[in-house]
């Protein structure tokens, strides 16, 4: 069974090949940015993209995801390091405090962007209203999007 | 660290390589109990600095980072005083071995505790490198100025650290007879380049690129998975234990049973969901769990009825029988702790060998808020010497006072010692929500009475809670009926008033609930408060006053930071205009977190009919906790008080059922989300003279109280319990 993540294809031992996409990102090839936190698609943390479109890893199982194209929140960055714009507004926004949701957060912004260039505050509301933070980052989450959203608008 | 010096322990811990290091021990012993609670004193603490032969500072970070950052607080302490950018600063989480044991996180302490003693530490390595240099240059000390990274001669010579440190090891060691050297950091007068402003978490870049390491991500070879059962209630006893079929699962490896421990070790994650779920069980309770018996317990009515509650906080010629203005109680729901990361421990045995110094018996890996106390209790759980055990702490995914007991880890060394060989255990949501020991319901009566002119005359208040700190299993069984004795630090914070009266008393009762409690950010905090300053805001509209005049004019000059605040706050809010229209009011409510954190917020909200919904639409805050080292810090901890704000006063319920635990997961117990959050103002007000308070658990006692009394002002409804529903108001 093979994946391709972030551009790089990764093959699935024969024993995970029962598990979720989320353990195996997570435990079997070495790519924990991706978070466990409710188990049933109801909070955001674990949030990837596949074929494009975000979807809870926690409930997709690794075989559904089999020979797709997934990115994950290590993919986002560009190969030389230089952050994509939503990690930079995040950073320039401070917006972590226990950062566990943030992988989550910032993969469902990410889609927002795509489909929505340039959001307003009803457009984000809906779109990041599955993503819980339990810290309140929100009104910060809220800046760095539209912050986020401005760059990728001049880059294109 | 008997029989071994200081100098070769550092060795042995890879700590000192050469260069220069100042080292503060503690005099004080740990007690054998959980929480650990040996604080830094004034002059002692444990701030260990080094300046290593290449100029570069490393620093211990003795907290532990759940998202409130304020070892980036110490590390601007650390370069204020050595001259340094805070960016240089290497920071470095000690693991139990490394360092002598060090307070739970916990209480908003970090700050207050440790700035001092960090201050100290850094300072007094700084003069002693100015010694050094005095030595080399051959000139008087007073002639060596400060300078970025090192020092300055009069003449315009410069010296960075690295040119004073070599490859031998220097031991500056503070000799607490003699006085600290000048503090930068606690000088008003001082144009500050660190201390003071805004500085992102040192290690940002991680937590936005998935790079952050939390217990369950840190890498191991040979790792098996597991998971144990977890009681509705910690007292409770298995009845019927039905593992059948748990051993056909593919992938399993062992079933563990110990008592009433039952866990299962298999080779993949879903195995152990898979085994897990073959697992049944029939709990024997020794408590009926249910609502209504939490609320017969809680009844304060009916025990103020029966005389005095067991302890009286405040009695100054309190009389019974006034003609009470305000007669009200107000019932404050359970919540729980919800932490985004689901709490994880990994735990390996080593063959331990005896030449060596740094190999333990036992190593754990996990996101506590109190490592020493993990290693303690570890010990005793497993008959290993405390020697023999190391707690490497790990960044948490939110603590908020859940994250201080020995029971994940419990799980992976009970597991790993069975299977022989190093096991990762991460609970489930649901095992969060049904083992997370939550913050107590709570019901409170408030009497007030005023004189002919309006003020304070009467004050009776009296309270019924859970247990907090001197909740069941938070302490031994021998210890606990002895230490509820005293006062339960968390139960009574928030309860005494800000307010000038003449005859008060303040009495309460805790109570052993069915459920598993403990400590839940702000403690008690936050429903005192929301009591307090809900009944004093409905005398101020029972009076038609002016509630942020009443509340200054009744603390008659005797809360001047309480009350800068609520006058801050009362001028920020009207900058902006509330939406004229039904529906629409503002609030306000201000509080003082454990004497030494001041806050007071307003609240927007609008009821809206058409969605059915209260909206939090704008809140703004003041707060005052002295010097402010880390503004933006400050400002990250008060938003997410006020998120916590909105959940505690509209959303958050924690629900029990019939001898079950009802809330499980984020689908059954509802926190604020994008949608609930309001707009924002925030002023800090800084004291450059007053040593740092905490700031992580302090708006959220006023926040609640605010969004009530701008439901009050939009619809004349009084909150009487909480959390506050649409149907409650129309």
């Amino acid at each position: 069974m093979k994946l391709n993540i972030n551009g790089v294809e990764r093959q699935v031992a024969t024993d995970w090949q029962d598990e979720t996409l989320l353990t195996v990102l997570r435990d079997h090839l070495g790519l924990p940015g991706t978070r466990f936190s409710c188990g049933i698609g109801q909070c955001g943390a674990c949030l990837v993209h596949v074929e494009g479109s975000p979807v809870s890893s926690c409930l997709m199982s690794v075989k559904q995801a089999a020979d797709k194209n997934i990115l994950t929140i290590e993919g986002l960055a560009a190969d030389d390091g230089t952050l994509h714009p939503l990690q930079q507004a995040w950073i320039d926004e401070n917006v972590p405090q226990c950062g566990y949701c943030q992988s989550g957060q910032i993969m469902q912004a990410l889609a927002l962007l795509e489909t929505t260039p340039d959001p307003d505050d009803a457009d984000i509301d809906q779109a990041m209203n599955g993503n819980l933070c339990r810290c309140g980052t929100y009104d910060r989450i809220r800046k760095s999007i539209k912050k986020a959203a401005i760059v990728m608008r001049e880059a294109n | 660290m008997a029989g071994i010096s200081r100098r070769k322990f550092l060795i042995a811990t890879g700590w000192v390589a050469g260069g220069a290091t100042v080292l503060y021990t503690l005099r004080n012993k740990a007690i054998s109990v959980a929480p650990t609670v040996i604080f830094p004193d004034a002059e002692s603490g444990a701030a260990w600095l080094q300046i290593r032969p290449d100029g570069v500072c490393r620093m211990f970070f003795a907290r532990m980072d759940m998202g409130q950052n304020a070892n980036t607080g110490l590390a601007q302490i650390v370069a204020e005083e050595l001259n340094l950018n805070v960016q240089d600063i290497e920071g470095v989480t000690p693991s139990t071995s490394d360092v002598t044991p060090i307070a739970v996180t916990a209480g908003s302490m970090s700050l207050t505790a440790f700035s001092r003693p960090t201050a100290i530490a850094a300072a007094t390595l700084r003069e002693s490198m100015r010694a050094r240099a005095a030595i080399k240059l051959g000139i008087p000390g007073s002639d060596i100025l400060d300078d970025a990274g090192g020092f300055q001669t009069t003449d315009g010579r410069k010296l960075k650290y690295a040119d004073l440190v070599d490859q031998t090891n220097l031991m500056v060691e503070f000799d607490d007879s003699k006085p600290a050297p000048n503090l930068y950091t606690f000088d008003a007068t001082r144009d500050k380049k660190q201390v003071g402003h805004d500085v992102t978490p040192l290690d940002i870049r991680a937590l936005v690129t998935g790079g952050a390491v939390y217990t369950a991500d840190v890498p191991m070879q040979n790792l098996l998975f597991g998971r144990a059962i977890q009681p509705p209630v910690r007292n409770a006893r298995i009845g019927k234990l039905d593992t059948t079929g748990v051993s056909d699962t593919k992938g399993f490896v062992k079933l563990v049973q110990q008592d009433e421990f039952v866990g299962v070790v298999c080779k993949t994650p879903s195995a152990v969901d898979a085994a897990m779920a073959k697992i049944s069980v029939t709990w024997d309770l020794q408590q009926p769990i249910n609502q209504q018996e939490i609320d017969r317990l809680v009844d304060v009515d009916a025990e103020m009825a029966l005389g005095d509650l067991e302890h009286i906080l405040l009695d100054e010629a309190h009389r019974k029988d006034v003609d009470w203005a305000i007669d009200l109680r107000f019932d404050v729901q359970t919540q729980t702790h919800a932490a985004q990361e689901p709490r994880a421990a990994i735990a390996r045995f080593n063959d331990v060998d005896n030449e060596g110094e740094t190999d333990h018996a036992l190593e754990i890996w996990t996101g506590t808020q109190d490592p020493f106390g993990i290693k303690r209790f570890a010990s005793m759980d497993t008959g290993l010497s405390e020697n023999d055990v190391v707690v490497h702490p790990q960044r948490l995914g939110g603590g908020f006072g859940g994250r201080e007991h020995y029971e994940v880890e419990r799980d992976a060394v009970r597991l790993a010692r069975a299977v022989k060989q190093t096991v990762k255990v991460q609970w489930t949501r649901q095992d969060e929500f049904t083992a997370s020991r939550s913050r107590p319901a709570s019901a409170h009566r408030v009497r007030i009475a005023t004189d002919d002119a309006g003020n304070l005359s009467d004050w009776w208040y009296g309270y019924i809670t859970g247990h907090v700190v001197f909740a069941r299993e938070r302490l031994p069984d021998w210890l606990l009926p002895v230490a509820r004795l005293a006062e339960d630090m968390g139960v009574v914070k928030g309860a005494l008033s800000p307010y000038s009266v003449p005859h008060q008393r303040v009495e309460y009762k805790d109570v052993d609930l069915p459920i598993d409690l403990g400590v839940w950010r702000s403690l008690n905090g936050a429903p005192a408060i929301f009591a307090i300053e809900s009944a004093m805001d409905e005398l101020a509209q029972q009076k038609n006053i002016d509630p942020v005049e009443f509340k200054i004019a009744q603390m008659d000059g005797g809360q001047p930071r309480l009350q800068n605040c609520l006058q801050l706050v009362a001028a920020l809010s009207a900058k902006r205009s509330l939406p004229k229209g039904a529906g629409y009011g503002r609030g306000f409510a201000c509080g003082i977190y454990d004497k030494r954190c001041y806050v007071a917020v307003s609240a927007d909200i609008h009821i809206d009919h058409e969605t059915q919904k209260i909206n939090v639409l704008h809140m703004s805050c003041v707060q005052d906790v002295g010097m402010a080292v880390n503004p933006g810090q400050l400002r990250a901890q008060i938003e997410s008080n006020l998120a916590w704000s909105v959940g505690m006063a509209l959303l958050e319920s924690f629900e029990v059922g019939d001898n079950t635990i009802q809330s499980a997961n984020f689908d059954n117990y509802s926190i604020a989300r994008m949608a609930d959050m309001p707009s924002l103002d925030i002023e800090i007000v800084d004291q450059p003279n007053i040593p740092p308070a905490g700031a992580g658990e302090v708006a959220l006692v006023a926040g609640p109280p605010a969004i009530a009394n701008a439901i009050r002002a939009a619809s004349g409804f009084r909150a009487l319990s909480l959390p506050i529903s649409f149907k409650d108001v129309v």
